[in-house]
């Protein structure tokens, strides 16, 4: 078994081991580090922000700057889209806190990481501040999330939050260059920029990026590579359910939708939120199209969370596609 | 003649002998009827449903003159209800008793063991007081007489049995309805709709207009559908009647008497929402209705049932968004998404693996695992130089190949 350490994926690889090695986050490095010096008055921290901008990371840093090299015993790292309900959670933290030493050198807690939570329901955080609650002597919870209002006051309130925006584009190329270097890739300057361009703030997809690019022409990186990579890599299903839901085709956009939803498992939200993205990188729509249509997959949404099926939220946006499409085709040809 | 009608309320018999099956049932309900005096004063028809009980009743009255009084037993059912609509007919002489035509009325309470639980603590008991103060004939039907509950009737009742009809003489009664229709039909597909309906004639009608209606052809191939849905004929009753709907009473009337799930009948209506409506206008103000309704139901969640009301409403608004376009399609049931989920289930399954320890080496969540790392991972995958990945992250043989040959997400 490879050990983490030789790891292979390079977001793994590169991933930042202390603080100060962190990608532009001064701010929040600089109020963390208070913390490290003595560990006794850090309270619960509550990192929310866009994906890939550096929260896991500082959390796992915080992790290894307080427990050193035995991090892993004294850390639980749970994600809350992953496990089943609260009660797993609340069932993995008691167990966690009962078997793990709940004190290492001047630290006086265990650390408990809990990923994705604005994925929680409201009852299922309102449990979870019980838990915190009730197991705040002997542990410490790092809470991450990407959108901090859907978090409950009452959590918000017992945590220090920290707020993560999009990372500057400077400081991401300087990295992936770094990156770049240390892997001998030849990458281009504008390659770079490119692969940034298209992360839109989110680092680790510029990694990701940036390795599949680097494997797929034996570690020359131009812009040609990145374009072929960055194009094989959009989520193609969601483009061609756009697509035949725009040209009035319904009842196939509803086939696809089932595709996306039966082979890949995506739930209603995801591919709401990818329709989201890909719409604005079509072409050939205007801008004011692209904005009502927008409008209208906020709409749905939102209903996706009043709903109870989203397969019925889905279809009526799509159903709402169509309509706009068929419209569009029409005015065009009269 | 109206071309929307269900066909069993189409080809519903109005004379006994039309009746199918049962001769039994029907010379003992026919020797109860003509009898002047008799041992008990109401009856208890019972058996299996679709098998002809309300059909008979009908008939007979038809016959011999009857004005039946009918009271569905499974909406009104708590006593006071009962007495309400059951107690004037009773026990005083209605006008129509003077009338050449009627020759005497006869309360009919369909659905008798549709009363249950505590609601209708005391239906049984307003039932048996019915039987004892009425001046006319009382007869009843139930599905299945041997509930507890309804023991106490059976003291005052005749009794009578009605049996699942026998293959054959469903088969000749499929094939007259063809021929009325004009449907082609081979001979198998009519025989394994009858033995599909086990005995039970309505279903057996409503399989046939659901699968031939709208091509006027039938053939074996065609029904392979109906073994999967055999537990879904209500639904499939419900659907095809909300369907052809005229107007928002019609619907709501339809809906508050249904007994479906009401997951599964949003989930089949969205199914079937594109065979209705085929101009996109239409379509999406139908969506838009269920997609309210959807709402509601997630609203209601386990406890909130008051807001079913609004629930139903929009999926009544729904139904009726151009009644006059109503044209007759085969109904697509059970729901897609069971159906797409069953099938798929191993690609998932294997999908979820691979993201899971992609998660576990990468500290992020399946989801994101899924969005942002397979894509890549399927590129480098490509690369010659990927075993050290593939040992990295612990992936099988076999997942490597899955995720070679998966569609591009």
């Amino acid at each position: 078994m490879a050990a983490p350490e030789d790891a292979v994926m390079w977001v793994e690889k590169y991933r930042p081991k202390t603080l100060d090695e962190v990608v532009d986050l001064k701010d929040i490095v600089e109020s963390l580090k208070s913390f490290m010096k003595n560990p006794k008055i850090m309270p619960h921290l509550l990192l929310a922000g866009i994906p890939g901008t550096g929260k896991t990371t500082i959390a796992l840093c915080i992790a290894r700057e307080l427990f050193g090299q035995n991090w892993k015993t004294f850390t639980l790292e749970l994600n809350a889209s992953d496990e089943r309900g609260i009660d797993t959670v609340r069932d993995r933290v008691k167990d966690f806190s009962r078997y793990s030493r709940s004190a290492f050198g001047n630290v006086p807690f265990a650390l408990i990481i809990l990923d994705e939570c604005d994925q929680m329901t409201g009852p299922a955080q309102t449990a979870l501040r019980r838990i915190m609650e009730t197991s705040s002597r002997t542990s410490r919870f790092i809470l991450i999330c990407n959108q901090s209002g859907k978090i409950i006051e009452p959590i918000q309130s017992r945590c220090a939050m920290f707020r993560f925006s999009k990372l500057d584009k400077k400081a991401m190329v300087d990295h992936l260059c770094w990156i770049a270097k240390k892997e001998n890739v030849k990458l281009s300057p504008e390659a770079a920029e490119s692969i940034v361009e298209y992360a839109e703030g989110d680092l680790r997809h510029a990694i990701n990026a940036l390795q599949t690019a680097a494997a797929y022409k034996d570690g020359v990186v131009d812009e040609k590579v990145v374009a072929a990579v960055v194009g094989e890599a959009s989520p193609m299903q969601v483009q061609i359910l756009l697509r035949k839901a725009l040209y009035g085709d319904f009842v196939d956009a509803r086939k696809k939708m089932y595709e996306l939803i039966g082979e890949f498992g995506f739930s209603g939200s995801e591919i709401v939120r990818q329709m989201q993205r890909e719409l604005f990188k079509m072409s050939d729509l205007k801008a004011e199209q692209k904005a009502d249509l927008s409008n209208i997959i906020g709409e749905y949404d939102y209903r996706l969370t009043q709903g109870a099926n989203s397969d019925i939220q889905l279809s009526a946006l799509l159903a709402q596609f169509a309509k706009v499409g068929k419209a569009q085709a029409q005015g065009e040809t009269s | 003649m109206n071309e929307n009608l269900l066909w069993v309320e189409k080809y519903r018999p109005h004379k006994i002998d039309d009746v199918v099956g049962n001769e039994e049932a029907k010379a003992a309900l026919l020797y109860w009827l003509k009898s002047k005096r008799r041992t008990k004063k109401a009856v208890l028809l019972y058996g299996p449903p679709g098998v002809g009980k309300t059909t008979l009743i009908n008939a007979a009255a038809n016959e011999f003159g009857f004005t039946v009084i009918e009271m569905n037993a499974s909406d009104t059912r708590s006593e006071k209800a009962i007495n309400a609509v059951a107690g004037p007919a009773t026990s005083f002489v209605a006008l129509d008793t003077f009338s050449t035509k009627s020759k005497g009325n006869v309360l009919f309470l369909d659905e008798v063991d549709g009363i249950a639980g505590n609601e209708d603590r005391g239906g049984v008991g307003a039932i048996i007081k019915i039987v004892e103060n009425a001046r006319i004939p009382v007869i009843m039907a139930a599905n299945d007489p041997d509930i507890d509950k309804l023991r106490p009737l059976k003291k005052v009742c005749a009794l009578i049995r009605f049996q699942p009809v026998r293959i054959p003489l469903i088969i000749s009664m499929l094939q007259k309805i063809c021929q009325k229709e004009s449907v082609k039909a081979e001979f198998e597909a009519l025989e394994k709709i009858a033995q599909n309906s086990r005995g039970d004639v309505r279903s057996a009608i409503n399989d046939l207009q659901s699968l031939a209606e709208a091509t006027k052809t039938l053939t074996l191939d065609d029904t392979v559908t109906l073994s999967l849905r055999n537990k879904d004929i209500n639904l499939d009753e419900t659907l095809r009647k909300y369907f052809s709907v005229k107007s928002l009473a019609e619907a709501s009337k339809l809906l508050s008497w249904s007994s479906v799930d009401y997951d599964e009948l949003l989930m089949s209506v969205g199914d079937n929402l594109p065979l209705r409506y085929t101009d996109p206008q239409a379509l999406a103000e139908a969506y838009d209705f269920l997609s309210q309704a959807d709402m509601f139901r997630g609203r209601i969640g386990t406890e909130n049932w008051h807001l079913l009301k609004y629930f139903f409403n929009c999926l009544v608004l729904a139904a009726a968004v151009s009644p006059d376009t109503y044209q007759p399609f085969k109904l697509i049931s059970p729901p897609i998404r069971i159906i797409t989920l069953f099938w798929t289930k191993g690609k998932r399954t294997m999908l979820e693996g691979i993201c899971g320890k992609i998660g576990v080496r990468c500290h992020v969540s399946r989801a994101t695992a899924k969005q942002d790392f397979v894509p890549f991972l399927k590129m480098l995958l490509a690369d010659q130089k990927s075993s050290d990945l593939i040992s990295w992250l612990e992936l099988q043989p076999e997942e490597v190949d899955f995720l070679m040959n998966m569609k591009k997400p």
